[in-house]
């Protein structure tokens, strides 16, 4: 075999594959350590948090403690801490010889009892083995045997050493008794023990207790624990899982700090050296509204229901948050936090919790004050119109099954006459009976009906005037004018800017105009503007309305702004409007449809007349809309009043009525039908009243789910991409106005989102319409309601939260007790605007508050209504409301509170509206429905007496501030007459009320500190008139008694008397000048 | 995307390995730095002492400029026990001099804190007014009112942005000790049983304040030198400012002159 020769080159021999491998192998290490490192960390984010947490929050709470310490020694400073100490030391020194005897005794005991045991124990275990024995013994000589031994052997005596040293000797039973016997006396010792120690460790409870009640922060025992917990800290998964509701929540693996007991910010979260709060530092910071997760348990509820986000992430930030495109219902943004309430609490119309919930609140608000609920549907908005319709529906069935049980009734006591035994009669002539008990019940049930459905008649309103009433009521000229650019004429309107043609305008206007009433209103005299002036700016019409523009607007945002009014509006229209706003022109009737005239009750023979007690139609007995369908009350004006505010409103104007250019085109009958086509494509009927378009259903979409509405339903248009890339460019709005409407700002990033969508559309409605080609009747009609970044934002975070919910219904919040008349109340309250006035939760601002003219008055403003229900009796409440100036002859005034200018108006609510209020006062003061009022005990001569003299005390001269009726004294009251007590008033809150007026109604003129407490009685805190020795009554509720006797003439008595000499006590006797003081006013109607 | 990342810098870290112990001792001790939060409670402000020796002092007087309203006289005649003088103290103005002016240090204090004084200032009720009319006092300073008339008061304080409250005081009662813990100018101090009764607490962080008599005059004393904005508050007329300069020791005139 040649031998080849071995190639110089040979690869096998030269060639090295060693780097390969090198290469192959560290690249083999590098993944498996990226594998194992993404195991650890990579796809655990959220230990790195939990490690940062650890070393901040001890940290943190190492400063924690040092405040803490400082603010306990404080407290253990204090004078009662000292005392309560005392006593511990006091009681612990007095036990101490006694504790100590017992201890020692104890001892003494256990040793003995030691003793024993080591014998006893012994000798039981051998005694056991012996009776085992005996027991399998199988001969019966065997076990007598046995037995004998056992006996011999528990007769035998044992030694007892005792640890005194001295020996005792017993046999098996002594020893037992023994042994029994001392562990009784050691039981029976330490029960002494702990009887003569339960002093010492009481006090001891109520010093720590003390400190705990005293401590503001938590205390250094408690932070230390949290410290404890903290440090020992094992990073793991923190999750929240609610099965019921497929709630799977991890959020706090990274958000530690979420549900500390301690308010943890995220600047004490920053670390040192650095400016701004890292992400870890806003991770970290606690819920910054404790009381909500209080009513929302996280344990029940989790975080995502009311944040939303992808709580079973927790590969990242972003995955967790939901800000990617495969989550559907990604964190709400920061701003709009509060969409997550709208989410479950959609029946609700206020959602104020501590500093949460203004913004959503205002959303819903501005959805139904500004007319969006015209065009748009929303569940629950505007419902009177549906439930008429229901209500209308149940009549008719409930009618047909009248018809039917009658006939079967009917049917039925004829088979009786006919029937074989006289029992088979008498069980179908009880069926029969049956029948017709049904059939009065069913009558009792339409007549419920009846009712519902006279109210909600009543109940409707528009957000837009009725127009209808143009002709009576308007300058012909300025119609077109308006219609152009409402808020040109007026910034603040509710009405929107519509981007109408001038032919469009003259079309719509020629509409409204010819399909109007062409009634006149009745003349009127002209008044004094000065006084209207005058009253105007006093009786609270400011409280809605507002006057003057920029920064000279003063008075409410709820109604309109009426500093041009004269340019528009008709003298005689304004005067009738004034007095009474629902006046209406004609009666409407649903059913045919129709304005009802004189001429249709002239030929039934019947008075043109139609209010609220005559509501029927005269041709067909159908229930009118017999009001004016504005929430406008009345304010109880004289017509000389009325006149007199019309002409001084009549002089707000900025140019002449007659200046507006001629617009006789609106009476041309050719634009009438175009007109109507308009009226109708941008669905004026909406928010207004107008002829022919009483039934027009609404022209939006449904909103109630918008927010679930997936993103590719949303229409961006042309904007889509732009949109979605962001960058330059990104905002297409390019109107300066508009612009200023962003709540964000104009766009710098991506913004293809329901908030962009929403907040897009909002500030400029046809922005989608940009770019496109599109016929008048195709582009979108949404016109510009001109709303701020405030305002856009609170409706962008109602529509967020507008959402088909994926909980389980019994997430969402539908009470069936007492809340749900608060929930029901609070849309009657805010429909009408009752917040302008009063207010209802602390913290909210009324209208009225902020001006200048109440600054110095506070007295002045209409009362707090904060615990209104707790106040007064529920069927006083109903009267109250029904009549403010609770009386019928003499109304133009206040029936509580003569004393203040402002006047409660008379709303005309209906029964059903009525109702629904009492219960939400009784159901925000948590006070029990129906209400029985506790019987006020009759006093003695003697208490009589001696309440008396407090009540026309120096020291509480009651009747200075307290309005008698008498108008020379009344002219310096600030306090309601005492005569209404009775039947407005609930005793035990005018107990609470005497006691501490400022927790009720802060800032009340009525001062705090009349009572005090002395030992576990209440007392008078001034000079005590000397009858009251021994008197070991509550002296408030004695007060309170006489003040729910008091008589007209007692009161006129004591003040008269008081008039006379002050300090001196009045004698009952006394009948001084009751002759000029008849008390006229103050207590009318109220009893 | 983020693997990437996290691949990159575990490469890196790999290549670094020989500084990574180091490093890792670096860090920890800049998170030991980190941990104790930044906003731990600063000592109250640079309260370094005042050298009696350096400080200055202002004084001037508070014209009125223009005719002074006649001072309306008060109806107190709901009141029996209401006994005395019955002007209105709204607008004080003697031959030119304006009274009841509050002065004081508005800006340039920086953050300097100063110890409240132990003494307490005292609103009397007498002759159903107020004593004085116009007071200051510093936050938290203890403020005694007394009720020397033979009626029942009530005081009600309605501040901006202090906590309000409405106490009765029966004739002969004894005196309510109250504080106020945050800076507010011309707060409101009144009677609901008698509503003229009228005066204003001025509630200060500094001791630098005074209020001018019936002369017009005030004089505010101890003040470490620097640049300060001096206030003059009036009930009716506001506020008016001016700009100061003292150096150590200096001693300066400041008028100013109010107009209607």
């Amino acid at each position: 075999m040649p031998e080849k020769p071995v190639p110089d080159q040979d690869p096998i021999v030269t060639k090295s594959y060693a780097p390969h491998y090198v290469l192959a192998m560290v690249i083999l290490m590098i993944t498996l350590f990226w594998a194992l490192w993404d195991e650890a960390f990579g796809q655990r984010p959220w230990k790195a948090y939990q490690e940062e947490w650890k070393h901040r929050y001890v940290a943190f709470l190492k400063t924690a403690t040092h405040s803490s310490t400082n603010a306990e020694a404080t407290v253990t400073a204090s004078p009662d801490y000292k005392a309560l100490e005392a006593e511990y030391n006091r009681l612990k020194s007095q036990t101490q010889p006694d504790v100590d005897r017992i201890q020692k005794q104890i001892t003494d005991l256990n040793a003995k009892i030691i003793a024993v045991q080591n014998v006893f124990t012994d000798r039981r275990a051998y005694a056991n083995a012996l009776t085992y024995e005996m027991e399998t013994d199988t001969s019966a000589s065997g076990k007598k045997s046995k037995q004998r031994d056992i006996d011999d052997y528990k007769a035998r005596k044992a030694t007892v050493e005792y640890p005194d040293g001295h020996r005792e000797q017993y046999n098996f039973k002594e020893l037992e008794e023994k042994y029994n016997e001392l562990r009784d006396e050691r039981t029976k010792v330490s029960a002494e023990l702990g009887e003569v120690l339960k002093p010492v460790t009481e006090a001891n409870t109520r010093m720590s207790q003390y400190v705990t009640d005293h401590m503001i922060d938590l205390t250094p025992t408690q932070i230390e624990g949290l410290k404890k917990k903290t440090a020992e800290w094992d990073p793991k998964i923190q999750q929240i899982n609610v099965a019921d509701a497929n709630i799977v929540d991890r959020c706090e693996s990274c958000h530690m700090g979420a549900r500390e007991p301690l308010k943890i910010s995220a600047a004490v979260m920053t670390p040192k050296g650095s400016k701004r709060p890292d992400e870890y530092a806003q991770a970290f910071v606690s819920h910054p509204e404790p009381g909500l997760l209080k009513i929302h348990d996280p344990d029940k509820f989790g975080c995502s229901p009311c944040h939303q986000g992808n709580g079973r992430a927790t590969t990242s930030v972003e995955k967790a948050h939901g800000n990617y495109e495969h989550w559907l219902w990604p964190l709400f943004p920061k701003q709009n936090a509060e969409a997550g309430c709208q989410t479950c609490h959609a029946a609700d119309m206020m959602l104020v919790s501590g500093d949460v919930g203004w913004t959503i609140s205002e959303g819903k608000n501005l959805f139904r004050q500004r007319g969006c609920m015209g065009c748009h549907r929303y569940e629950g908005y505007d419902k009177e119109p549906e439930d008429l319709t229901a209500v209308n529906q149940q009549l008719k069935l409930l009618e047909q099954q009248k018809i039917d049980n009658s006939k079967q009734s009917a049917a039925m006591m004829k088979q009786a006459d006919s029937a074989q035994s006289n029992e088979e009669a008498n069980r179908l002539n009880d069926k029969a009976v049956a029948l017709r008990v049904a059939s009065s019940k069913i009558d009792g049930q339409i007549q419920q009906l009846d009712f519902q459905s006279h109210s909600l008649m009543q109940d409707m309103k528009k957000v837009g005037p009725n127009l209808k009433d143009v002709r009576l009521k308007l300058n012909k000229n300025w119609i077109p004018v308006w219609l152009k650019k409402p808020t040109d004429f007026r910034p603040t309107t509710k009405m929107p800017n519509f981007r109408l043609t001038d032919h469009q305008i003259q079309a719509i206007s020629a509409y409204i105009w010819q399909s109007a009433l062409t009634d006149s209103p009745p003349k009127q005299k002209p008044g004094n503007a000065d006084h209207g002036k005058q009253l105007f700016e006093s009786r609270g019409c400011l409280a809605c309305h507002s006057i003057g523009e920029g920064n000279q607007t003063d008075g409410g945002t709820f109604a309109a702004n009426l500093t041009r009014v004269g340019e528009k509006a008709n003298y005689d229209y304004l005067v009738r409007w004034i007095h009474n706003a629902r006046e209406r022109t004609r009666p409407y009737c649903p059913y045919e449809k129709k304005d009802i005239g004189p001429e249709d009750y002239a030929k039934k023979g019947l008075p043109y007349q139609f209010d609220l007690q005559h509501s029927q139609c005269p041709n067909d007995g159908h229930e009118l809309q017999v009001q004016n369908m504005t929430v406008m009350p009345s304010l109880r004006l004289s017509v000389e009043d009325a006149q007199d505010i019309a002409s001084y409103l009549m002089t707000q104007k900025k140019q002449e009525p007659s200046a507006y250019t001629d617009a006789s085109f609106m009476d041309d009958p050719k634009l009438k039908d175009e007109g109507k086509k308009w009226v109708r494509h941008y669905g004026c009927a909406g928010c207004h009243e107008i002829s022919g378009m009483e039934d027009e259903g609404r022209i939006g979409t449904d909103l109630t789910v918008e927010g679930s509405k997936p993103i590719e339903r949303l229409d961006f248009a042309l904007f889509t991409e732009t949109a979605q890339r962001g960058g330059k460019g990104a905002e297409p709005i390019t109107d300066p106005e508009d612009r200023e409407r962003l709540p964000e700002g104009p766009a710098k990033s991506d913004w293809y989102n329901h908030k962009g969508f929403f907040e897009h559309k909002l500030a400029e409605p046809n922005i989608y319409d940009k770019g496109k080609v599109k016929t008048a009747e195709e582009a979108l009609r949404m016109p510009n309601v001109h709303l701020n970044k405030e305002q856009i934002r609170a409706i962008t975070t109602f529509l967020l939260g507008s959402q088909e919910s994926s909980l389980p219904t019994s997430y969402q919040y539908k009470p069936a007790d007492t809340r749900r008349d608060i929930q029901e109340g609070w849309w009657i309250v805010t429909k009408y605007n009752c917040v302008g006035c009063h207010q209802f939760i602390p913290g909210q601002n009324t209208s009225l508050m902020g001006m200048a003219r109440y600054k110095d008055v506070q007295e002045q403003l209409p009362p707090k209504l904060l615990t209104e229900g707790a106040r007064v009796d529920p069927e006083w409440l109903r009267r109250f409301l029904a009549n403010p100036a609770l009386s019928t002859t003499d109304t133009n005034r206040n029936g509580v509170r003569p004393y203040l200018q402002v006047h409660m108006p008379t709303f005309s609510f209906s029964d059903n509206e009525l109702r629904k209020l009492v219960r939400f006062f009784q159901a925000m003061s948590q006070q029990p429905m129906p209400y029985i009022p506790e019987a006020v005990p009759t006093l003695s001569t003697k208490e009589n007496d001696m309440a008396r003299s407090l009540f026309s005390s120096t020291a509480a001269p009651c009747l200075k501030c307290h309005a008698t009726g008498d108008a020379n004294h009344d002219k310096n009251a600030t306090a309601p007459n005492f005569l209404l007590a009775r039947e407005r008033l609930k005793p035990d809150w005018v107990e609470r009320w005497i006691t501490d007026p400022q927790a009720i109604s802060p800032g009340t003129a009525m001062p705090s500190g009349l009572f005090k407490q002395q030992n576990s009685q209440w007392v008078f805190a001034g000079p005590t008139p000397s009858t009251f020795q021994g008197y070991t009554g509550d002296h408030r509720k004695l007060l309170t008694d006489y003040i729910f006797q008091l008589t007209a003439e007692e009161q006129r008595r004591v003040a008269a008397s008081m008039g006379k000499t002050r300090a001196a006590v009045p004698s009952p006797t006394r009948q001084k000048q009751a002759d000029n003081s008849h008390p006229t006013a103050g207590h009318g109607g109220g009893r | 995307m983020n693997r990437n990342q996290w691949a990159a810098i575990f490469l890196a870290s790999m290549l670094a390995l020989g500084m990574l112990t180091g490093c890792s001792k670096k860090e920890n001790t800049n998170e030991e730095q980190g941990t104790s939060p930044s906003s731990e409670v600063k000592p109250a402000g640079s309260s370094a002492p005042i050298d009696p020796a350096t400080a200055a002092k202002i004084s001037g007087t508070v014209s009125f400029d223009g005719t002074a309203p006649k001072p309306s006289k008060i109806d107190m005649s709901q009141d029996a026990a209401c006994k005395g003088n019955n002007t209105s103290e709204t607008m004080v103005v003697d031959s030119g001099k304006l009274a009841n002016v509050f002065v004081y240090v508005k800006d340039g204090m920086g953050d300097r804190s100063f110890e409240v004084p132990k003494d307490s200032v005292t609103i009397d009720q007498k002759g159903c007014q107020y004593h004085p009319h116009v007071l200051g006092v510093m936050t938290n300073q203890n403020i005694e009112i007394r009720n020397d008339d033979d009626t029942t008061h009530n005081i009600h304080p309605t501040p901006k942005d202090n906590r309000e409250w409405n106490e009765s005081q029966p004739p002969k009662a004894a005196a309510l000790e109250k504080q106020f813990t945050r800076e507010e100018v011309m707060l409101p101090v009144k009677c609901n049983q008698h509503p003229w009764m009228k005066m204003y607490l001025n509630v200060s962080k500094t001791p630098f304040f005074a209020v001018t008599g019936s002369d017009g005059k005030y004089e505010i004393k101890g003040l470490p030198p620097g640049d300060y904005t001096l206030a003059f508050v009036h009930e009716k007329l506001g506020e008016q400012t001016q700009k100061v300069t003292l150096a150590a020791k200096d001693s300066k005139t400041v008028d100013q002159a109010f107009k209607q």
